[in-house]
């Protein structure tokens, strides 16, 4: 298995830059998933890495290799196609068979390999058929079983799942996570699914507009989103986004707007700045009209079965609320909400990107500046 | 103390009406009312298919069993299958079909042949180059065949033409039997290589280029792709031009022959549909031609059934 280097990698299509200078490194042994949107370059990403689209600027490197222009036939990299690509005049077995075919193996060495992994996905009853005759899920497994025939370097996927129901596409999820583990295979997973990539990835990308938001594992992405994209894409609903001021009150500093006064736990003056702060739904908490830092009217209720999802407007601002069923609101009900400190994330309002608090060293007692933004509860 | 007690099921509930029977049918000529539009919107075609195509060919059929000279005063007479008999002995038909035969034959290179392989290799000229290449390999089928067969005349003029100019032999390639048949077959060939390599084109653009990209990654080299993948899954289109050969080659040199050799010299260019005509408005011998047809017209049927037949056995639903 491969470790890939992608270094400054960027394709315009004229006047478009779809992918815009992406640095990143996939370890050996990854599941890396590439998130975002549609049209946010996840695709033409993922293609580059294949060879099957060449880079306006930058290099892609395997194992230390530059490969950026190396034809895709002789990058040692496996490709599973949102669509299959399953070719439609050849039966299951010489679908699976054919990288080897193309590497000029024997007709005996082929039969004994295909035989194997049809065994490992289940399809061993189905070799002879065509495509066409193939269920949804039967094809996506002969699609792995064409990528998994010639142990190549790393697995590169393309929304395999997109064309399952929402059924199958939950076992199949546990099926390919499970086949990652058992081989220890590096893993490039394109998708626009959040809950695949949470699911799966041992680390997610999320791209926005050709542009890479923020690189970490699921726990870091959804804890700690580095830009308000980030955190308006992560979650179900995803975080309720605010234009706010952070203010000093006192000796410590708040987060202020309409019918909005959070403490946000720091002990420290600064003049007051302008912010988006963010707040997941599930972090918001019902409380005593005296306790409240929130005030608003609930506008409508869903009902998702085990949890509801209230949405209510606070000053002319949406917000959503999520907690076990019964919240015990109703449409045009008053609504009084607390959130912790801890659960507050402040964004610039311009550039999007996160804020962080670094207390500023009083040179007279205190140790030298820290290199990196300190850990802070924001 | 306790309380007796049963489960009893939950029932569906449902409002349920005391006697709902089926729902009322709306009266007959309110049902005929609504059922008409698709059969009106199809009338027109079906009355000019019957009009110029099936009633011509009742015609042709029921002509084929008399004799007439194809004079508006003269009678038309009852002979049986006199005209089928005469037309089996006569060694023009099996003359002529053998040339169709090999108008067919040599036809193929410029429906099949070429069209592919042009239409691979243009695949990779792309934008405003590839248009303007298309249109240029299409510019002949624009031309009408009476004119381009004009100018082929010059061009094949055993004196002052172009072509023995450059071939360097004085061939008189219209009076000769050989080359007639040869400068037939070329001319034809080069009005209607154009479309061919439309079809082509339209036929590979429909296959979906993920094919392609998968089997490179999957190792294959640009010719096991096109061996393997690509010519496989062109197929159908390429059935399609072999269907399209086999039945309208012969139609298609018509105009030529007539302006350029009448079908001869000494017949070596009359395929059968020169024949035909010849019988019904040279010899003005209605029944003959008529036979002549209705013999071709069911021997296309069987030979069409069988290339459609296959066509179907090749194509791979794509989905």
């Amino acid at each position: 298995m491969s470790r890939i280097h992608l270094q400054g990698l960027t394709r315009r299509f004229g006047g478009v830059t779809a992918v815009d200078d992406i640095w990143l490194d996939v370890a050996d042994g990854e599941f890396l998933v590439l998130l975002g949107p549609s049209g946010c370059g996840k695709s033409t990403l993922l293609r580059m890495i294949a060879g099957l689209l060449a880079p306006t600027d930058g290099r892609v490197l395997l194992d230390e290799a530059d490969i950026t222009h190396l034809p895709a036939r002789e990058r040692d990299l496996a490709i599973v196609f949102q669509s299959y690509a399953l070719y439609p005049h050849l039966s299951v077995a010489r679908n699976i068979g054919f990288p080897l075919r193309a590497r000029r193996w024997s007709r005996d060495e082929i039969q004994a390999k295909v035989a194997e992994v049809a065994a490992v996905l289940d399809l061993s009853e189905l070799v002879a058929r065509k495509p066409k005759e193939l269920s949804g899920g039967q094809r996506q497994r002969v699609a792995l079983a064409r990528a998994l025939v010639r142990d190549p370097g790393a697995f590169l996927m393309d929304e395999p799942l997109s064309n399952l129901d929402a059924k199958l596409r939950s076992s199949t999820r546990a099926e390919i996570s499970g086949l990652h583990r058992r081989l220890g295979a590096t893993v490039v997973y394109v998708t626009h699914d959040q809950v695949e990539a949470m699911t799966m990835a041992t680390r997610i990308v999320l791209l926005d507009k050709g542009r890479l938001e923020q690189v970490g594992t699921p726990e870091e992405v959804y804890d700690r989103p580095e830009s308000t994209f980030v955190a308006g894409f992560l979650g179900s609903p995803p975080m309720n986004l605010l234009t706010a001021e952070v203010v000093p009150d006192g000796d410590a500093l708040r987060v202020r707007a309409a019918d909005l006064d959070l403490p946000l736990g720091i002990t420290a003056d600064t003049p007051p700045r302008p912010v988006a702060l963010g707040v997941r739904p599930e972090h918001l908490r019902l409380t005593t009209p005296d306790a409240a830092g929130i005030r608003g009217v609930v506008r409508t209720v869903e009902n998702l079965g085990s949890e509801e999802v209230a949405h209510c407007v606070v000053g002319d601002e949406r917000l959503c609320l999520r907690g076990a069923r019964p919240l015990g609101l109703h449409a045009g009900d008053p609504v009084h909400l607390t959130a912790a400190p801890e659960n507050l994330h402040l964004f610039d309002p311009g550039s999007g990107r996160r804020l962080a608090w670094q207390p500023v060293p009083s040179f007279s007692h205190h140790p030298p500046p820290l290199p990196h933004p300190a850990p802070s509860p924001i | 103390m306790t309380t007796a007690g049963a489960f009893v099921e939950v029932e569906l509930v449902r409002p349920r009406v005391v006697a709902a029977g089926p729902a009322a049918r709306p009266v007959w000529w309110r049902r005929l009312l609504r059922a008409l539009p698709p059969y009106l919107y199809l009338t027109p075609a079906l009355v000019l298919l019957v009009v110029w195509t099936y009633r011509p060919l009742a015609q042709t059929f029921q002509l084929s069993f008399h004799s007439w000279n194809l004079l508006p005063t003269s009678p038309i007479t009852e002979v049986g299958f006199d005209n089928y008999t005469r037309l089996l002995d006569t060694p023009d038909l099996g003359a002529a079909l053998w040339r169709t035969l090999v108008v067919i034959l040599g036809m193929l290179p410029f429906t099949l042949v070429i069209p592919v392989l042009v239409g691979l290799l243009s695949r990779r000229v792309r934008g405003r180059a590839g248009a303007v290449y298309r249109a240029m390999v299409f510019a002949p089928m624009l031309v009408a065949p009476v004119a381009g067969a004009a100018v082929w005349q010059w061009l094949l003029d055993p004196t002052a033409g172009v072509v023995d100019k450059v071939v360097g032999s004085p061939i008189n390639w219209l009076h000769e039997a050989g080359p007639a048949q040869i400068a037939i077959i070329v001319i034809t060939g080069w009005h209607i290589v154009g479309f061919a390599v439309l079809v082509v084109s339209a036929g590979l653009t429909g296959i979906n280029p993920d094919y392609a990209a998968a089997a490179g990654v999957d190792g294959a080299s640009r010719a096991q792709v096109t061996r393997w993948i690509t010519l496989p899954l062109l197929s159908p289109t390429m059935a399609f031009l072999v269907l399209m050969t086999v039945l309208l080659s012969a139609q298609w040199t018509f105009p030529l022959i007539d302006t350029l050799t009448q079908g001869g010299p000494s017949g070596s260019t009359t395929n059968i549909y020169y024949l035909l005509w010849d019988y019904g408005f040279h010899s003005y011998d209605a029944g003959l031609g008529a036979a002549a047809g209705v013999l071709f017209f069911v021997g296309f049927v069987v030979l069409a059934s069988g290339l459609v037949l296959l066509s179907d056995r090749l194509s791979h639903h794509d989905d």
